[in-house]
């Protein structure tokens, strides 16, 4: 994908015709592709929030839930909150179900990429008090595994990071170009910083609290991933220190990443993508959303998201001595 | 369950995708501008009406049994385009054709209707037809279900980007390439069902027309008159949007 987008030439006049319509077409570069990406994953949050399962009192029980072990401050808004929500599901949950829809498609229309974005990063920071808890950062429940320091905070993050404007200098990644290089690598380094100290809490480092967290993933799910979990979930039975360790090292490794020269930046960032990957699939049962009663898609492939925005952009020098970005 | 209402709702959603599909059919038919994206429109068609059936119980039409059959052969049939499209543009059709989102949609109905016609747990509830005010059914192999959603958003949102992008004009694109014999191409959308490269002239005025921009020889009917608008590519894309989301919409809530 290249951040400057190149058509014409006699060759390409000459090219074939499906290819013309493309060329006609808008090109976009890697910051659009990934906004595109984040809209769609709005997209999805959005139907799936139409999903019976939302209509129905667990859904306000499931609010009411994140509220423990929070402190009082943060609890009690998050009960109103839910009171509410029970008392006028149908119309509630409708209308977040259409923001999220809105949201998608306000991100995917240029014109109102902007407003979307913004938007989205209010409607993040609500719903990760009054949906998610604050994703269990304050009540020692956050884990890498199950989805913290909350997926919804990670849309606002996303946001941010790809907010369609640049600071002038060349960003050597793409979430550098909104807020410049060294607040990009600070909130990168945060987040991957917190993930690896969750995965050392008390409550993750138990001997059974991995193996438990990825044998809940089972139920409801299709036979095959069901297979998977009570697989992944056996062998780390009973090794829950090592494998936080081991996780926890991974991440700092990750963390560390984007600081280091593009080769090794690349390589931690495949790991990155590698390990959310994998938790997406084994420990986040894909936000459990095939067994019928997900928000959203869980943390894993926002991950992906931000670190393919921090991937590093290959600098191409032109004929005329000027350098250019392409990644 | 969802409320009846909202399904209500999309119903008539897509009673209206159906109204402007069967509206550009005939627009088509009177400005004499050819069956390029006739194939486009009756999959709307079609699609928009067992979806509006699925929906809602009064607007439930045909057996299950038959849309299998069309919707099987309206995926053969754009299956057929793609892979005559890749055949002549290699395998960027496949991510950036005007027939792959068709195929994608057509065969996500089949699977709707296969997945759901089979008996659910029981409970003696299979079937698509006639799920409003009822517990709508539930899909066999929720993988697959989950995986068209993900394709469907995925392509709803490029089309929105490139639609706004401009990409899509709201303007006719029909274009009268007679004089040089090239066949007929009455938008972006026809692209893939042309099989070589056309003369560089026809060529120009292919890809002016398709960035809604005046073209001299263009068809009578080029510009912003109801009929043009109706028969511009920015409404078949528009459709096309409108029934991806939707189709996101009933795989998620039958999961």
């Amino acid at each position: 994908m290249s951040d400057i987008a190149v058509v014409g030439g006699r060759a390409a006049r000459r090219g074939r015709i499906g290819a013309r319509t493309q060329a006609a077409g808008s090109t976009i570069d890697a910051r659009r592709a990934l906004q595109l990406a984040l809209a769609s994953i709005w997209l999805i949050d959005g139907v799936l929030q139409y999903q019976p399962f939302m209509y129905s009192k667990a859904f306000a029980q499931m609010l009411a839930g994140t509220a423990d072990g929070n402190p009082s401050v943060i609890a009690r808004p998050i009960t109103w909150d839910a009171t509410l929500v029970g008392h006028h599901l149908a119309l509630l949950n409708t209308l977040f179900a259409t923001i999220q829809l809105l949201l998608g498609l306000g991100i995917a229309f240029r014109p109102t990429v902007r407003l979307a974005l913004a938007a989205s990063v209010a409607w993040s920071l609500g719903v990760w008090w009054f949906g998610e808890g604050l994703g269990g950062v304050l009540n020692g429940a956050a884990s890498p595994l199950n989805g913290a320091p909350g997926a919804v905070i990670l849309y606002a993050l996303l946001a941010v990071l790809l907010w369609p404007s640049d600071r002038g200098t060349a960003a050597p990644f793409t979430a550098a170009r909104a807020v410049g290089v060294h607040v990009a690598r600070a909130l990168w380094l945060v987040l991957w910083l917190s993930l690896a100290w969750f995965a050392l809490t008390p409550a993750n480092r138990a001997p059974q609290a991995m193996s438990g967290m990825i044998s809940d993933m089972e139920s409801g799910q299709p036979g095959w991933l069901a297979a998977i979990d009570r697989g992944a979930a056996s062998l780390v039975a009973g090794q829950g220190l090592a494998t936080s360790i081991v996780l926890a090292v991974a991440l700092i490794v990750i963390a560390a990443g984007v600081y280091l020269p593009p080769p090794a930046a690349k390589a931690a960032l495949v790991l990155a993508i590698v390990l959310a990957l994998v938790i997406w699939v084994v420990a986040e049962g894909f936000g459990m959303i095939l067994a019928g009663g997900a928000t959203d898609p869980n943390s894993a492939p926002l991950l992906v998201l931000l670190a393919l925005a921090y991937w590093p952009i290959r600098t191409v020098t032109a004929p005329n001595g000027t350098e250019r970005k392409a990644s | 369950m969802v409320p009846v209402w909202i399904l209500d709702i999309f119903a008539a959603l897509m009673l209206l995708v159906a109204a402007v599909s069967a509206a550009r059919l005939v627009a088509a038919r009177r400005q004499r501008t050819g069956p390029a994206t006739a194939d486009v429109d009756v999959a709307h068609l079609l699609m928009s009406i067992a979806m509006a059936g699925t929906l809602t119980a009064a607007l439930s039409t045909l057996p299950d049994t038959a849309w299998e059959v069309i919707f099987g052969l309206t995926t053969a049939w754009f299956a057929w385009r793609v892979w005559r499209d890749a055949s002549v543009n290699g395998v960027r059709a496949l991510a950036a054709g005007h027939c792959a989102p068709h195929l994608v949609h057509s065969s996500a109905m089949l699977y709707m209707f296969l997945a759901a016609a089979a008996p659910a747990g029981g409970s003696g509830m299979g079937g698509m037809g006639g799920a409003a005010g009822t517990t709508m059914p539930t899909l066999e192999h929720p993988t697959v279900a989950f995986a068209f959603a993900l394709v469907l958003a995925g392509y709803a949102v490029w089309d929105l980007d490139q639609l706004s992008g401009r990409r899509y004009s709201l303007a006719s694109a029909a274009v009268s390439l007679v004089p040089s014999g090239v066949p007929a191409m009455a938008a972006a959308e026809s692209a893939a069902a042309f099989s070589g490269p056309p003369p560089e002239g026809d060529l120009a005025r292919l890809e002016a027309s398709t960035a809604g921009e005046a073209v001299p020889g263009a068809a009578s009917g080029s510009g912003h008159t109801l009929p043009a608008v109706l028969l511009s590519p920015g409404t078949t894309v528009g459709c096309r949007i409108v029934m991806g989301v939707m189709m996101a919409f009933m795989l998620a809530i039958m999961i």
